[in-house]
């Protein structure tokens, strides 16, 4: 599975950190985030996907 | 279906929520006045609570809980389906209006579930991700400075009424591709229409100034649709919905939201923080001092702290278990971001304000798909406004015989006045009217209301 942000989408929510603390890093200037791992690691997909499902702006995006 | 009526038939509620029953009236006033008691009362106890008034309904208040819960879009409605097509839920608030008193109108998409409340917030993104308001600064800058200047001779100001009301409520404006002028139509009925209580003589007056506003914002979309400009009504108004049908009254409910969002909740912390380092004065200078370092973390403190937006109401929409309680569907429960902000199993001290405070996961812009999607747009403002009072009246002496807080906190924590005295200063520009009409100018000439998709460059004052 990898995951990545669309930093273009992306409005610094950082909910996605919040959910997966290890899949996603943040900026601390605005809490834009980024993948810190594109293939995310095994066992952590469903984290990966709870955190794309609670996205307020749908940027991150999985390719299973 | 009533909440009444969905509690009554529910023969194994008493066992849902045996000892986790409480009885607490988010509506009236001495949940403000006694909400420290009722934090450390609530945090003790369960949770998720149930709460037995206003029909009854589960009150999530722990930090932890209202995460695990407020994710769950999947079990979770904020429909408001006044027109009973789906399965008649009411929305995010509790207790909930009548559906016949709505008069059609629901609040955007904060009232929608997914797909079309998500195409509504794709539609708005590239107008308010964080690059897209940084563009904006300078005209967040200059109406401060007018709005200041206004009063900055007298030596005198009401916090509220002469700044925090204004600058979100002009930029609001201008980030809608509205008339900066029409401010003064949306101001008082914003602010009113959510601290005015339904028994109070004012009310009627207020619902007229409701009306008129809502008229003024229906003939802005009927000119909008021939004459487009750019800006969020116009997104709205031609956002890619799939096959979902927008109505007039769909985009006015959209249209009021963001004013809504975009008025009273940045007036509310604005002038709660303004109080509270009026009261501090060495935590004051400490931020004057300190204003590169502490800026960001003292305007996350502040979120935390006071949180505007108290709290959501929703539907649950399949049965499911979370953290242990079992939630039927039907059942309305309340995400109190306000109480969440105060656990002290996430926040150490959590009735003190910190400005250092670090690691300040707060819940004031909510959690979830719903989380607030003008989160920067309240930042900016914050931000300026409270720069420019430091730097211009640092010495300034709120005055709490004029102070006047909200009598309850059921939708806003806000304030209606907040008098204070400074030593004067001196101009540094024109006034409030001939800089509203300047900027104006700016916002026509540079488009500046466009997506950040099309205009990349700040906006340039001359």
């Amino acid at each position: 599975m990898k995951v990545r942000v669309d930093g273009e989408i992306c409005q610094g929510h950082t909910l996605c950190a919040m959910t997966a603390p290890n899949l996603f890093a943040l900026s601390d200037e605005d809490g834009h985030a980024w993948a810190i791992n594109e293939d995310v690691p095994a066992g952590q997909e469903e984290l990966a996907r709870e955190a794309a499902r609670s996205c307020p702006e749908q940027a991150i995006v999985i390719t299973e | 279906m009533s909440t009444d009526e969905t509690t009554a038939v529910r023969a194994d509620d008493a066992a849902r929520t045996e000892g986790r029953r409480i009885v607490l009236d988010r509506h009236g006033p001495e949940y403000r006045t006694e909400f420290v008691d009722w934090a450390k009362r609530l945090h003790a106890g369960p949770r998720i609570a149930w709460n037995d008034t206003h029909g009854g309904y589960w009150f999530v208040n722990g930090n932890q809980e209202l995460f695990d819960v407020a994710r769950r879009s999947d079990v979770l409605s904020n429909d408001a389906d006044i027109r009973n097509e789906r399965r008649g839920y009411d929305g995010i608030n509790i207790p909930a209006s009548s559906k016949e008193t709505r008069g059609g109108v629901i609040g955007g998409f904060l009232e929608m579930d997914p797909p079309v409340q998500r195409y509504y917030r794709n539609a708005l993104n590239a107008y308010l991700s964080p690059a897209a308001v940084a563009r904006w600064q300078p005209v967040l800058d200059e109406i401060t400075r007018a709005a200041i200047d206004e009063k900055i001779e007298s030596g005198r100001i009401d916090f509220v009424e002469d700044l925090a009301n204004i600058v979100p409520a002009v930029l609001t404006m201008a980030l809608l591709g509205l008339p900066l002028e029409d401010w003064v139509i949306y101001n008082e009925p914003s602010h009113a229409s959510v601290y005015t209580p339904i028994h109070s003589p004012d009310h009627p007056r207020v619902m007229e100034l409701a009306m008129q506003m809502g008229m003024s914002l229906f003939g802005r979309i009927q000119e909008a649709k021939t004459d487009p400009k750019p800006g969020l009504l116009s997104a709205v108004l031609n956002a890619d919905l799939g096959d979902h049908q927008q109505d007039d009254m769909e985009a006015v409910g959209v249209i009021m939201l963001l004013i809504g969002g975009g008025f009273d909740t940045t007036t509310a912390l604005t002038a709660h923080s303004l109080e509270w380092l009026g009261e501090h004065p060495d935590q004051r200078e400490r931020l004057v001092r300190e204003w590169d370092t502490l800026r960001d973390s003292a305007t996350e403190e502040f979120l935390r702290f006071y949180t505007p937006a108290q709290g959501d109401g929703r539907t649950v929409s399949a049965d499911v278990e979370i953290d242990g309680v079992q939630f039927k569907e039907g059942d309305r429960l309340w995400l109190s971001w306000a109480m969440a902000n105060r656990d002290e199993q996430v926040f150490p001290d959590p009735h003190e304000i910190k400005l250092d405070r670090t690691g300040n996961r707060h819940a004031s812009f909510g959690l979830g798909i719903h989380r607030c999607i003008g989160s920067n747009v309240a930042r900016a403002g914050f931000k300026t406004m409270v720069k420019a009072v430091l730097d211009r009246m640092p010495d300034f002496v709120c005055d709490p015989a004029g102070t006047v807080h909200y009598e309850t906190t059921q939708v806003i924590n806000g304030m209606r006045y907040l008098p204070a005295t400074f030593t004067p200063g001196k101009r540094l520009g024109p006034g409030l009217e001939e800089t509203i009409a300047k900027i104006q100018r700016v916002v026509d000439e540079q488009r500046l209301a466009e997506p950040v998709t099309v205009r990349k460059e700040r906006a340039t004052l001359g």
